[in-house]
């Protein structure tokens, strides 16, 4: 199936050529000597800038190209799936400015917008050394300076694990404006390096890292650094608020990192397993490597599938992004770190190798990813944010008011056209819930009505109530947790993380239903993927199994999608629902 | 004589050349810490790879485990890097070779020279009858032709066992291994390879050796010609035991390092340690490292006492406990956040131990390697399940016959002794809703194994054919914990939470895994204490000495 969400990243494509060509500036041979010496790929990003890149980080109204979060997403991901470094070293720009986008004034949005243009980084400076995620704990203060009227500030403290924090430009840093701290007791400011006053800020040194070694995960120390009126982003007090909105916008982008990470990865898998030499035949002729490979791919479909709704949800639902923001920054990471661990398995020792198997590719894309589950809120904190959502999300679809029908549609149908996005929307509470777990009942009544007149169907029909069922039993769990303790007790992150999936599930229900006419009606390599609904039922296996109510889907469907992965890798298009030739492409 | 523990001296104490910072620096230069391999020179560990009547200290497997546990706590790439491989080509000539070859071997390790084991060639892996490199007869000599690959100390040790082709049929009886003195050998017709760079285990001199047409005196054949598979697959079940007990003191470091984070940090208010999800998740992976330890010390022992089931029993320890081990340390990871990510300041060496696991489980025999060995002999392992155990296998301590290598056998007899106890054990625990979702693993494993087609018993194995080797793998592991429950009364109430986590692994279930919080309270109060006392965290308590507080 054609996604015209793929337009950018196609075109990207042409323009970075093919990676397994050492010729090539982003090439996989020049990314792994960079990773050898911990050296930012400060020549790959130019090429991204001459591109154009971070004119995709902003947004339409403020002067750039961004009109779809799902073009960023894919284009993000088409640098991901060459280097993981590459991704995180350019693309954190669109997390230093979505303070900006979220709560800065017109002119703030210009401004930050004329610094993106003129390709300079902007990082995002959130945490410290002691307190890590619990940011209202931070001891960055920002005092108002006597006699300034409307006031200016004095920032003073160190942030540290930064991404670019010593070579972006500008960056945005949360501070306490009010000593006892609490959730007003912070603020949001745009710093810009050029016009602190000198010896007022100080680099603190690049830190060697496990994965993403040539990224510049750096600090920053401000003296009395004085920031003017116009850097204060919204209102005093609400510097909070607008990172917990600004993380509502970027955990979904993250994703773009984790499908990027597997689409590497799951290449070099099938790549290998197609050509190794074992027992006489070769390893993708053994079915338990092609099961290997089929269920890496079914994770791999549901991250995508997930992603793409998440993504297509920031324009379509966005009030409800406080869920779906947590949930895939949750699952999609994480389900991307054991599909890659378990294709290791299947590499074996060439994937510990640096010389051996395209550049030693394998590992580092492991370590790279690795990163991916950690920043932006990690793993802990997006499960805990889903279990404050718990009084919400658990009323069960009896008592929740019904879901907002248009909204899920154009997230869901693809054909749809998005409105533009309206970051003023965005919401710390989902008033009405979830659209997509309350829509999901209607989706499976609909399902069973197909499978009615189409038997093939009727194996998908199944899992689909499964997780129907499976959700209803899961909200009376979450219904039966202590409302707000003061810890919160270990069972409550099994919830969230089983919550997590099935919102994961719903999506790709719903994706199938709204979209499966049209990419039956094209031929291209995906489409068996879309027939009989294979896709959907190999994830909903995958998310029931991570339920406890495992429905495996049948051999037949994981043989389809290992013939599918393997003509999409052989012939240079992207491990994915949808048709999309890369570089390397052959026709 | 003074223990490696002491030796070694607190990694934690930032001037201690063997300390964590100085490994961690010798681990980005791809080096061992300086010093290292000399302290273990004067040890004389090499004396532990060599059986009592030929000069050395090896008796006991699960002894010599336990021996090795305090360097792969310290640094994996040492433990590997110094000599484990040696071990593992001593076996075969242990095993296979004559008395001038267990000689001049035992001469070798004793003098703390180091002996690479050449099996692996690149494009082969785990299909060893795939080999080609060859040694063909020439009068009274053997010449050598081909290459061997990814090979530990290839490119400095004095000598090499070396798996060579020695008949062009196919078949069991196709290879033979030899015993070579590399530095004798026609430097225009052999050579060695530059060594490779690794992702982990980075200290280790992985390397290759090249031979071409070079001869070498017919006596370095051991054992007879075209033995060379079966004194390999032999040789193999030992050595896998000792591989995967050799991880064991990476996730005990690994969770003393987060231990002490989780109490030094204070997050939200209050320190990690007081968090719910931190609490449970130390006392998971505590609870895992236990089990790890009881299957690998059960199996070890079960090399002496019921040798004939140590193909089964080896191969599935060297399959489960490298996932066992790496869970646990991805689950401690989210503990410590960022902090796990970076290669350097006072975390930096649990990164370093994360990238050294894969290599460490992945190194000599994969997992699926072991499952196809596993999977052949299970419908007669599980027709009937015969006889239990003898008790002597759980009682740790109790003596145990000597270990003869003779008595290995590549095929099992009929009959499992591990899930026949497991069985028996069951009928007699009082009953948990995870005994009796073991139960029922055990009852449908038994079902479903003897419904395999012969012909996906192999290589061609389905999916779910090749599934059942993992319950087989967890159900082993079951009878493992409860056996040395059963033979080690005096031991803390950590079973229940350890059964409870691998029937979660056997069967996932809707319903949230009921552990009794006291059950995990008792569990990371013993963690605790055990840190504060200097113990290690495996089963048997041994001393340790690494400072908790910062």
């Amino acid at each position: 199936m054609r996604y015209p969400a793929f337009d950018g990243a196609q075109r990207l494509e042409r323009v970075l050529g093919d990676p397994a060509d050492p010729a090539s500036v982003f090439s996989y041979a020049r990314c792994a000597e960079l990773d050898d010496a911990d050296e930012f790929p400060a020549d790959i990003c130019g090429v991204l800038d001459d591109f154009g890149l971070p004119r995709h980080y902003i947004p339409v109204e403020f002067g750039g190209e961004l009109a779809d979060y799902q073009h960023s997403v894919q284009l993000i991901r088409m640098v991901a799936r060459r280097d993981v470094t590459v991704a995180v070293a350019h693309g954190k720009t669109y997390l230093g400015a979505v303070s900006a986008w979220v709560a800065g004034n017109a002119e703030q949005r210009a401004r930050v917008a004329g610094i993106i243009t003129s390709g300079v980084p902007v990082s995002w400076a959130l945490t410290e050394q002691a307190h890590g995620s619990d940011v209202l704990a931070g001891d960055v203060t920002a005092e108002a300076v006597p006699g300034s009227d409307p006031p200016a500030y004095r920032l003073t403290g160190e942030k540290w694990l930064i991404n670019n924090a010593t070579r972006g430009g500008a960056l945005c840093v949360l501070a306490r404006t009010r000593p006892a701290g609490g959730p007003r007791g912070f603020s949001m400011f745009l710093v810009d390096k050029s016009t602190l006053a000198p010896g007022t800020y100080q680099h603190v040194p690049k830190l060697r890292t496990h994965g993403i070694r040539g990224a510049d995960i750096s600090g920053i120390t401000l003296r009395d650094a004085v920031v003017g009126h116009d850097g204060l982003l919204g209102a005093e007090g609400t510097g909070l608020e607008s990172v917990l909105k600004g993380l509502q916008l970027t955990r979904t982008l993250c994703c773009a990192l984790s499908l990027g990470a597997g689409d590497h990865a799951l290449g070099i898998a099938t790549r290998f397993a197609l050509q190794r030499q074992l027992y006489g035949r070769t390893l993708a002729d053994l079915p338990a490597a092609r099961h290997t490979l089929a269920t890496a791919y079914a994770d791999h479909l549901l991250a995508e599938a997930f992603s793409v709704v998440g993504a297509r949800a920031i324009q379509a639902l966005t009030t409800e992004m406080s869920v779906l923001a947590a949930a895939t920054k949750y699952l999609v990471p994480t389900r991307t770190e054991a599909m890659i661990a378990q294709l290791r398995r299947l590499v074996g020792a060439r994937s510990l190798l640096r010389d051996v198997l395209e550049q030693g590719a394998f590992g580092k894309v492991e370590r790279d990813h690795r990163i991916v589950p950690l920043f932006d809120g990690n793993t802990l904190v997006n499960l805990n944010s889903l279990i404050t959502l718990f009084p919400i999300l658990g009323r069960g679809t009896e008592h929740a008011s019904a879901p907002d029908g248009e909204g899920l549609r154009r997230c869901t149908e693809l054909a749809q056209a998005l409105p533009p996005p309206r970051h003023h929307r965005l919401s710390l509470v989902p008033r009405q819930g979830s659209s997509l777990l309350r829509g999901l009942p209607a989706a499976v009544t609909e399902l069973a009505g197909l499978a009615a007149t189409d038997p093939h169907l009727a194996g998908l029909a199944r899992s689909a109530a499964a997780l129907r069922d499976a959700l209803e039993d899961l909200y009376t769990a979450m219904r039966a947790q202590p409302l707000a303790p003061v810890t919160v007790p270990a069972p409550a992150f099994v919830l969230a993380q089983r919550l997590a999936a099935g919102l994961g599930g719903a999506a790709c229900l719903l994706l199938w239903l709204r979209n499966r006419e049209a990419a039956l009606a094209q031929d291209s390599a995906s489409t068996p993927l879309w027939r009989d609904g294979v896709w959907p039922q190999l994830a909903l296996d995958r998310v029931l199994t991570a339920l406890g109510v495992p429905h495996p889907a049948p051999r037949s469907g994981y043989d389809t999608a290992f013939a599918v992965l393997r003509h999409q890798v052989s012939s240079g298009h992207l491990p994915s629902l949808f048709s999309v030739p890369l570089a390397e492409a052959r026709s | 004589m003074t223990s490696l523990e002491e030796r070694f001296g607190d990694p934690y104490q930032g001037s201690n050349p063997l300390g964590q910072s100085a490994i961690v620096a010798a681990d980005e230069r791809a080096e061992l810490a300086a010093g290292a391999e000399a302290l273990l020179d004067d040890f004389g560990l090499g004396a532990e790879f060599v059986p009592r009547e030929l000069g050395g200290r090896l008796v006991e497997v699960d002894a010599l485990v336990r021996r090795l546990r305090p360097i792969f706590r310290r640094d994996a790439a040492l433990g590997l890097g110094y000599g484990v491989t040696s071990f593992m080509a001593g076996l075969n000539v242990w095993l296979g070779g004559s008395e001038v070859h267990r000689k001049s071997l035992a001469e070798l390790l004793l003098g703390g020279r180091k002996v690479a084991v050449g099996y692996h060639e690149l494009a082969r892996g785990n299909d060893l009858t795939a080999n080609e490199f060859t040694a063909r007869r020439d009068g009274e000599s053997l010449v050598l032709r081909g290459r061997k690959e990814v090979i530990n100390n290839a490119d400095r040790a004095d000598a090499a066992v070396l798996f060579a082709r020695t008949a062009d049929r196919a078949g069991g009886r196709s290879h033979s291994l030899l015993l070579v003195e590399l530095d004798g050998l026609d430097p225009g017709r052999f050579e060695r390879l530059p060594r490779l760079r690794t992702l982990g285990l980075r200290g280790c001199r992985l390397a290759g050796l090249r031979f071409d047409g070079c001869a070498v005196d017919g006596s370095a054949l051991v054992g007879e010609l075209g033995t060379g598979t079966d004194l390999a697959l032999r040789s193999f079940q030992v050595s896998r035991c000792v591989m995967a007990g050799a991880g064991l003191g990476v996730l005990d470091a690994g969770l003393f390092a987060v231990l002490r984070f989780a109490l030094a940090r204070t997050l939200y208010g209050r320190p990690v340690a007081a968090l719910p999800h931190a609490r449970a998740t130390l006392a998971g992976a505590f609870a895992d490292l236990l089990t790890a330890d009881a299957l690998v010390t059960t199996t070890s022992r079960a090399l002496h006492l019921i040798p004939g089931s140590g193909s089964v029993y080896a191969a599935a320890t060297k399959y489960l406990v490298p996932l066992l081990l790496e869970d646990a340390m991805n689950a401690l990871s989210v503990i410590l956040g960022a902090r796990f990510y970076l290669r350097e300041g006072e975390y930096a060496g649990f990164g370093k131990h994360i990238r050294d696991l894969p290599p460490l489980g992945i190194g000599h025999a994969g997992g699926v390697s072991c499952q196809l060995t596993m999977l052949p002999q299970l419908p007669r392992r599980l027709r009937r399940l015969g006889d239990r155990a003898p008790a002597a296998l759980f009682a740790v301590g109790a003596p145990l016959p000597g270990l003869d290598l003779t008595k290995l056998r590549l095929l099992g007899p009929a009959g499992d002794p591990l899930l026949a106890t497991l069985r028996e054990d069951l009928a007699t625990l009082p009953g948990t809703p995870a005994l009796a979702t073991i139960a029922t693993a055990l009852d449908d494993l038994v079902t479903e194994v003897a419904a395999v087609p012969a012909r996906e018993l192999g290589v061609q194995a389905s999916p779910a054919a090749l599934a059942c080797t993992e319950r087989y793998s967890l159900l082993l592991a079951a009878a493992a914990t409860t056996g040395y429950r059963r033979h080690n009364p005096a031991e803390l109430p950590w079973l229940s939470l350890a059964l409870s986590r691998l029937a979660a692994r056997l069967a996932p279930a809707p319903t949230l895994p009921a552990v009794p919080p006291d059950i995990e309270e008792a569990l990371l109060a013993d963690l605790v204490t055990r840190a504060e006392q200097g113990f290690g965290f495996c089963l048997d308590r041994d001393p340790v000495h690494r400072s908790l507080s910062h």
